[in-house]
């Protein structure tokens, strides 16, 4: 199994409480299957994507899937730092999930500072809802908190794999779109945004280009 | 770019491309007195190669400043080459100061005589530019002419002219250089000291020379009247050739050289098919030195992301430490301290060569240590994948798998039982921390042993792979090649034993947390 080769390495934290859907979002979108069971995180686990954004640029994402349990919560906060774009995730049908997010907010802030990340808001368990369960928290109510504090909101099934993509896609790009107007930049001893392996050159290769009097030897 | 503008230029018409042979054989004979008339085709091909660019310069340049009305310098000596020469091309300036050297030789004496000869003669302006160089090195023709036979000189130069075509290839050319470069070293210090030993037979030449100065004056001339007839019309036809479809020449260096381009298809295409062989080549390799690289296998299989959360957790206890310790003060200070250290003393690892048996026998020994600590975690993910590794190697046809492959697998089964490991540890510091009776002295106790367990388990993985290795050493030409990648795999289980150290290491403040 080897990765391929990307340029920009994002990381990417979920946070929200416990048994929101952190794991089953994440396992859909680098796995494309959904678990019926899954036992809670313990501190903290990784998985890894590769996308890539609109102009083809390859973006590895490292997503840390912290535990929502309130036991860990100490321990999940030395995780922070590193990270450029959070994902603030609650359960459509959980009231208290969506009512803790703007905790989960301060508290993403705090600990990454001076760093300041992209959030997104993204609700979970859509299918349960369409499949007559109850809906706690209406899709307008998150809409306008989200647009209250400049968040992306959608709504997702890692059942059914709605919009899983583009939770992830549009954060992905946010960050991509800071990276190029300048504001945020690859820093020394900040690892939320990385240079990856840069694809070698003539992958793509054709004859035009072998253009002798290029080629500089002295 | 003097090496692939030349080549450009030496291509883009078959028949400059003659011209310029013809007058890089003249450089042969006239080339500086260390290289012999009667010398072998090699050095003639270098000699030919670094004295014709410096002439493609010049007839460049004097193109380029005919209508500038510089007086022209004929016959002159080189010191007025730095003027003619425009070009930063280093290898001209080596040329340069080489035959600067030469000048100053006291030895040197026909060169003088022979340069007051030349104004006499006056051919066209622009000709006369490119004569700059050319008549100089005829001097030096002459010179060597002395020792040899002095009619020979313009045999020498047609048989010159029949073998030694060909274009230079840029690294040959480079190679030729510094090649030269040590000849003339070489040459430089033989004349000094006049040894009869001379590898060159340069020491015989320069007597012969002081000998016979009067005779070079003579027949000196008789070979440059002969040289100049044959030097203009390869000048005058050079020119004519290059003011083809470019009269006057108007048009710039620049777009010399894309003029140049276009007719040598050929020579284009076979440069990239070429390079792209060359970069086919490049990627196989990147490919199986990606696949076989510790750090992105140890990285793909997330131990590195595991190792910085540890490094995060482990800092974090840290900081907590630090804070307790600046508020004690005093005895209790001192106790802490006392306490701290004695952690670090239960954490140190004793050289355990126990040999690891079999499987059950390992899970067993792991499952013992682990219980000590009293939370739930589990080795089975690294035993499962240490079973893997070993059903692979049984199974494994010595014949089909080709030392690249098992090489890789090593490498990979490696970085992948480090990542897990350091994943488990990572996992035992969450899991401590948030445990709520704390029992230190057992947790160390615990770690040490599943550490020592873990870095024999690797170790003995390795020499699993190594001893595969080791067996397709008899029937191998390569055996150079295997041996590097046996001591590669034994090096890498050195690293992910230090990986597996280091993490226990980050996990001490986590056990000190635990004691206070």
């Amino acid at each position: 199994m080897v990765e391929p080769i990307f340029d920009y390495q994002f990381r990417l934290i979920l946070i929200g409480d416990s048994t929101v859907g952190k794991s089953s979002l994440l396992k859909y979108f680098t796995d494309g299957k959904f678990a019926e069971l899954s036992d809670p995180t313990v501190g903290v686990d990784f998985f890894a994507r590769l996308i890539e954004v609109k102009d083809g640029t390859r973006v590895k994402l490292q997503l840390w899937d912290t535990a929502g349990q309130e036991r860990f919560r100490s321990i999940t906060k030395s995780y922070y730092r590193n990270s450029v774009g959070a994902l603030l995730v609650y359960d459509i049908c959980n009231r208290a999930s969506f009512e803790h997010i703007p905790l989960w907010m301060a508290e993403a802030k705090r600990h990454i500072e001076p760093h300041r990340p992209i959030f997104a808001l993204v609700g979970c368990k859509l299918d349960l809802v369409s499949n007559g369960g109850h809906r706690e928290v209406s899709k307008e109510e998150a809409k306008a908190f989200a647009d209250q504090n400049g968040l992306h909101h959608i709504e997702t099934s890692a059942r059914k794999g709605t919009n899983v993509e583009e939770a992830f896609r549009s954060v992905t790009q946010e960050v991509y779109n800071r990276i190029q107007s300048g504001e945020y930049k690859v820093e020394d001893g900040w690892d939320g945004i990385k240079t990856g392996f840069t694809r070698p050159n003539g992958m793509d290769f054709n004859l035009i280009e072998a253009e002798p009097a290029k080629s500089s030897c002295c | 770019m003097e090496t692939s503008d030349s080549e450009c230029f030496e291509s883009a018409d078959e028949e400059i491309y003659a011209e310029n042979e013809n007058k890089k054989s003249k450089k042969v004979a006239g080339s500086p007195p260390s290289k012999e008339i009667p010398c072998e085709t090699e050095h003639i091909s270098y000699l030919k190669t670094e004295e014709t660019k410096n002439e493609r310069t010049n007839i460049l340049d004097s193109n380029l400043q005919v209508d500038e009305d510089k007086p022209t310098k004929i016959g002159l000596s080189n010191t007025n080459e730095p003027e003619v020469i425009t070009d930063n091309n280093t290898s001209n300036i080596q040329e340069e100061d080489e035959v600067n050297m030469w000048d100053e030789d006291e030895d040197w004496e026909p060169v003088e005589t022979k340069t007051e000869i030349k104004p006499s003669e006056s051919p066209p302006l622009t000709i006369n530019r490119i004569w700059g160089w050319d008549l100089s090195a005829m001097l030096n023709a002459a010179t060597v002419g002395v020792t040899a036979v002095t009619t020979q000189v313009s045999q020498g130069l047609s048989n010159v002219l029949e073998t030694g075509i060909g274009a230079p290839d840029p690294a040959e050319l480079a190679r030729r250089t510094t090649q030269e470069e040590h000849t003339h070293d070489a040459e430089i210090t033989e004349p000094s000291t006049n040894s009869s030993t001379n590898l060159f037979g340069f020491g015989n030449l320069v007597s012969g020379v002081t000998q016979i100065t009067k005779l070079v004056e003579t027949t000196g001339n008789k070979v440059i009247l002969g040289g100049l007839d044959t030097l203009e019309t390869i000048g005058k036809k050079t020119m004519q050739v290059l003011q083809e479809g470019d009269p006057g020449l108007k048009k710039k260096r620049a777009l010399l050289k894309i003029e140049g381009e276009k007719p040598v298809l050929s020579h284009i295409l076979r440069e990239a098919k070429e390079k792209a062989e060359l970069e086919n080549r490049l990627l196989e390799e990147q490919h199986f030195a990606r696949k076989a690289n510790y750090e992105s296998l140890f990285d793909d299989h997330q131990g590195l992301v595991h190792l910085e959360a540890l490094e995060m957790l482990s800092k974090q206890c840290s900081i907590k430490l630090e804070r307790l310790i600046e508020s004690q003060s005093g005895r209790e200070l001192v106790e802490l301290q006392e306490t701290m250290n004695q952690i670090v003393e239960l954490c140190e690892l004793v050289d355990d060569d126990d040999e690891l048996e079999d499987a059950s026998e390992i899970k067993e020994k792991l499952d013992t240590a682990v219980s000590e600590m009293v939370i739930n975690i589990s080795y089975d993910k690294v035993l499962t994948t240490r079973k893997e590794a070993e059903q692979w190697l049984d199974n494994l046809h010595l014949g089909v798998c080709s030392e690249l492959e098992l090489h890789e697998q090593a490498i990979d089964t490696l970085a992948q039982l480090t990542a897990l490991a350091v994943e488990r540890y990572h996992k035992i510091g969450e899991l401590l921390l948030i445990k709520e009776h704390r029992s230190t002295a057992d947790e160390a106790d615990s770690l040490v042993q599943v550490t020592t367990i873990l870095t024999a388990l690797i170790g003995n993985m390795a020499t699993k792979f190594s001893n595969k290795l080791s067996e397709k050493l008899s029937d191998s030409t390569h055996k150079d090649h295997i041996n590097t990648l046996i001591t590669n795999v034994y090096f890498e289980s050195a690293n992910s034993t230090s990986y597996l150290k280091n993490a226990f290491q980050l996990l001490i403040p986590v056990l000190q947390v635990g004691a206070i």
